[in-house]
């Protein structure tokens, strides 16, 4: 929180999902593609099969082509983007688990050694010797799998970490077997989805079985995915599946991204049975294709649904997305922002400029102003009141409520709101009026927002927390002195643009 | 100063003593320097070489673009894959300038990213469809070059901050700017340079077309000379526009700072020597293996040099906040095995791929 904010003109998390799921994607491919490449060759040798040992040679060359440089260039890309959307989680990432990341940068320098090696060496080496290079090119990646899924899972489940700070109490957290079942099924699935494109260009007679042989492989992936998702779920804390499980799923697009990541899944396996095992001649190009997008849909579904349900937490009960702690909170409401950060605290004192220094340092990491997960279309502004009041053509107040208002008005009606506020003709003589009604609407979310980190500090320290109890379980809390909080307030109602309301006032 | 800026440390501490982290930071950074002077010295050259073959493909010049180019297959996987042991200990060391910088350059420290994308396939496109693929790739790296001299710049100097804020390319209106970029592309392309000329000579003597490879050894060894003579020249330019306290400090640092910083220059001026000496690189191979041995220890040296200044510029800083420490002795001793056992498997496995040639059929 007291970093500088990168103003990228983009949202952080959307930029880091086409990272992060680009590099996921290419990452799991090289570690299953070890795995099944390797055996194929084997197979080949033992069968002294020149079409399997032609597959495993030219899936090698694209395992180098995609996974050795998008892979690592990627791979550095997340630490490049997380340090520039949440420097203060990867900070706490890297001082936790820096043996971690050494030892996982051990597994890599094999990995990447090996396979270059692997690629260069066909039919150069004795093929005992290609071989035993392609394993360790396996193991080597399969173990970087296993480091690093201890600290990806550590962010959401956290588990005993909380308590004892320990390395091994995070690592070893409530999700890490789940997920390392997960992802070595999803590794497996990448594996053929790219292989699968190599394979198509196998000689008509030899299709068939080759298709059928990755098939086996496809099934296999895809059924060890399916357990490891239903494991990884049934693991999670019942804060966590609140968010998009249930009857009423906090966060209702989550449990639309679970849907389309299982049926994704269902697909993919569904079409693999039929074009890889069952008929394999329908294994084409354009079929193929489409079988890829099954296991990448699933991947960046699961990937993306996994980001989210840590929601309001980078790592979870410990670190806000927006970076601040929930040991710092009792502090920083006590000293303020401004004494917190020197970004905050420098520049020009006018409340608005503060304010929207306080946006950028608690809320940006989040929201952006106009593009993903906007904060002006959720504010309250004149022409809100005036479209709700209004009410013309007849209904359109109503649901210009439904979508501005009854969020946070839960326990309100339309029409008790139409008569709590001020009558057209009023708003037409005191357009000022209204926008004092939204600042003190602002405000009030605001420090409803303040007191919630009194609710959060008086949590359990060293324990999950249960944030279903509070009333905006997915938003951390904000943070400062009372002028602070009216800072921000004040900046936020004077993002209710100006244009509008001279329109309105003036056209009618 | 204005040190409210400056980000708070990270509650959790260094798991570690700092001096584990200096000496893991360089010797990394050491070992990255010998695959990225080959990634970019050796591309700059390579593109230098194949302008000047002017499509003749038995020239001197095309078949060495050739040569670097192939090295770079491997070495630009592994100046990466290298890379990123020294950007994990810079995080754990400086998290607090280190982001700040990046955060600060924004939109310029992630092009980094897309130019190492472009930087990278543009070489393989290169080995398969020439073009102008060459050119793209030496100018992704010498832009990415020019990133990594910024954001290193921008976390030494936190007074820089505030004016950075308003305009992230002011930094290149840095004094040492220039030359310090200049004293790391001199470096690059004087060891590719050496590497050239030392395989060059190995297979002249080995009878292997000699004329050609006595050819490209001359060659590669004036390139060599060449940059060496620059970078005495920047060399000494980047130290007198040190910033004084940091360049006082280096003077005043006793045998610490003194020693490597001499024994560097030393080296250096040995290089030239040596360099200069050798008329005819494959008659003197004792002389050529030498002087590439001379230069990789030089980059070592002034390496602690480089991050002996670094520490001189963040003095004012670091001196006000003091890292709490909470070792983590167990899974560091577990890094120490599996670097022990990563380090023996590489080694067996390319001994065994280099002792164990495909055999009748198998190499078919």
């Amino acid at each position: 929180m007291d970093y500088p904010v990168w103003s990228s003109g983009l949202s952080g998390g959307v930029l880091m999902a086409w990272v992060a799921v680009t590099h996921v994607i290419v990452a799991h491919f090289a570690i299953g593609g070890g795995l099944v490449v390797v055996v194929t060759e084997a197979l080949s040798v033992k069968r002294d099969d020149r079409e399997l040992r032609e597959l495993a040679r030219r899936s090698s060359l694209v395992l180098i082509l995609v996974s050795t440089v998008f892979g690592a260039i990627s791979g550095v890309g997340i630490w490049v983007v997380a340090g520039l959307i949440s420097p203060g989680a990867i900070s706490a990432l890297i001082h936790t688990y820096v043996w971690g990341w050494a030892i996982e940068w051990v597994f890599f320098i094999l990995e990447i050694v090996a396979a270059l090696v692997y690629y260069t060496t066909w039919d150069r080496i004795s093929k005992g010797v290609h071989l035993m290079v392609g394993w360790l090119y396996f193991i080597a990646a399969y173990l970087s799998l296993v480091v690093i899924n201890g600290i990806i899972t550590f962010m959401l489940t956290p588990g005993d970490w909380l308590a004892t700070g320990g390395f091994w109490d995070g690592f070893f957290n409530p999700t890490y077997w789940p997920s390392l079942l997960l992802r070595s099924g999803i590794a497996v699935l990448m594996a053929v989805a790219f292989m699968v494109l190599v394979a198509v260009r196998a000689s008509a007679e030899r299709r068939p079985g080759i298709m059928r042989y990755l098939g086996w492989w496809w099934l296999a992936g895809a059924l060890v995915s399916y357990g490891g998702y239903r494991w990884w779920e049934a693991s999670l804390p019942a804060t966590v599946t609140a968010l998009f499980r249930g009857a009423s799923p906090l966060l209702p697009t989550l449990d639309a991204t679970r849907a389309f990541a299982l049926w994704s899944l269902t697909v993919g396996l569904v079409l693999g049975l039929l074009i890889l095992v069952l008929v394999p001649r329908l294994a084409r190009a354009m079929t193929v294709v489409v079988l890829m997008a099954s296991a990448f849909a699933f991947f960046a579904g699961y990937e993306r649904l996994r980001e989210a349900v840590r929601k309001p937490f980078l790592i979870h009960s410990h670190m806000f997305s927006n970076g601040l702690l929930v040991g710092e909170i009792e502090t920083i409401n006590g000293t303020g922002m401004a004494a917190h950060s020197g970004w905050v605290n420098t520049g020009d004192p006018d409340p608005v400029a503060l304010g929207e220094r306080l946006f950028r340092a608690e809320c940006a990491s989040c929201h952006s102003l106009d593009g993903y997960q906007s904060i002006r279309p959720l504010l309250p502004t004149l022409a809100d009141v005036q479209r709700v009041v209004g009410d013309d053509p007849p209904g359109s107040g109503e649901r210009c409520f439904r979508i501005e208002c009854a969020s946070c008005h839960r326990e309100v009606e339309f029409s008790d709101m139409v008569a709590a506020l001020p009558s057209t003709e009023e708003i037409r003589a005191d357009v000022e009026m209204v926008h004092d009604l939204n600042l003190s609407m602002i405000t009030t979310t605001v420090l409803e927002l303040r007191r919630m980190g009194a609710d959060i500090a008086a949590f359990k320290p060293g324990s999950t927390f249960d944030m279903r109890e509070l009333r905006f379980p997915v938003m951390p809390p904000f943070v400062g002195t009372d002028d602070e909080a009216e800072a921000l307030a004040l900046y936020l109602a004077s993002l209710d643009h100006p244009t509008p309301v001279a329109a309105a006032s003036g056209g009618e | 100063m204005n040190a409210d800026l400056i980000p708070a440390l990270d509650p959790a501490g260094l798991p570690g003593p700092p001096w584990l982290f200096h000496i893991l930071l360089v010797f990394t950074f050491v070992l990255h320097l010998v695959f990225m002077n080959l990634t970019l010295g050796g591309t700059l050259m390579a593109f230098a070489a194949h302008l000047r073959a002017r499509g003749r493909s038995r020239d001197a010049n095309a078949v060495l673009a050739s040569r670097l180019m192939g090295v770079n297959t491997y070495a630009i996987s592994l100046a990466i894959t290298t890379g990123v042991a020294p950007l994990l200990f810079v995080q754990v060391l400086y998290q607090q300038t280190f982001y700040a910088a990046t955060l600060l350059l924004g939109w310029i420290w992630f092009g980094m990213l897309v130019l190492l994308l472009i930087g990278y396939y543009a070489a393989y496109l290169h080995k398969s469809f020439r073009g102008p693929w060459l050119g793209v790739s030496a100018l992704a790296f010498l832009a990415i070059a020019m990133v990594h001299v910024a954001v290193h710049l921008v976390h030494a100097q936190p007074d820089s901050w505030s004016e950075l804020a308003a305009n992230p390319w002011r930094v290149l209106a840095d004094p040492t700017y220039w030359p310090r970029l200049a004293h790391f592309l001199l470096a690059a392309v004087s060891f590719a340079a050496l590497v050239a000329a030392w395989w060059a000579v190995r297979r002249a003597r080995a009878g292997d077309d000699v004329e050609l490879n006595t050819r490209i050894a001359t060659m590669a060894w004036r390139w060599a000379l060449s940059a060496t003579v620059l970078q005495m020249v920047d060399g000494f330019i980047l130290l007198a526009v040190l910033p004084k306290p940091v360049l006082l400090g280096v003077m005043q640092g006793g045998l610490a700072t003194l020693g490597p910083l001499t024994v560097s220059i030393v080296l250096a001026i040995g290089l030239l020597v040596m360099l200069a000496r050798a008329g005819n690189p494959v008659g003197q191979p004792g002389l050529v293996s030498g002087t590439l041995a001379a230069l990789t220890i030089t980059v070592g040296v002034m390496a602690i040099t480089r991050h002996q200044v670094r520490v001189l510029y963040l003095d004012p800083m670091t001196s006000r906040f003091e890292a709490a420490i909470t070792p983590q002795w167990g899974t560091f001793s577990l890094f120490v095995v599996i670097l022990l056992v990563g380090l023996t498997t590489v080694f067996v496995m390319l001994r065994r791929v280099f002792t164990n040639p495909a055999e009748g059929d198998e190499a078919a």
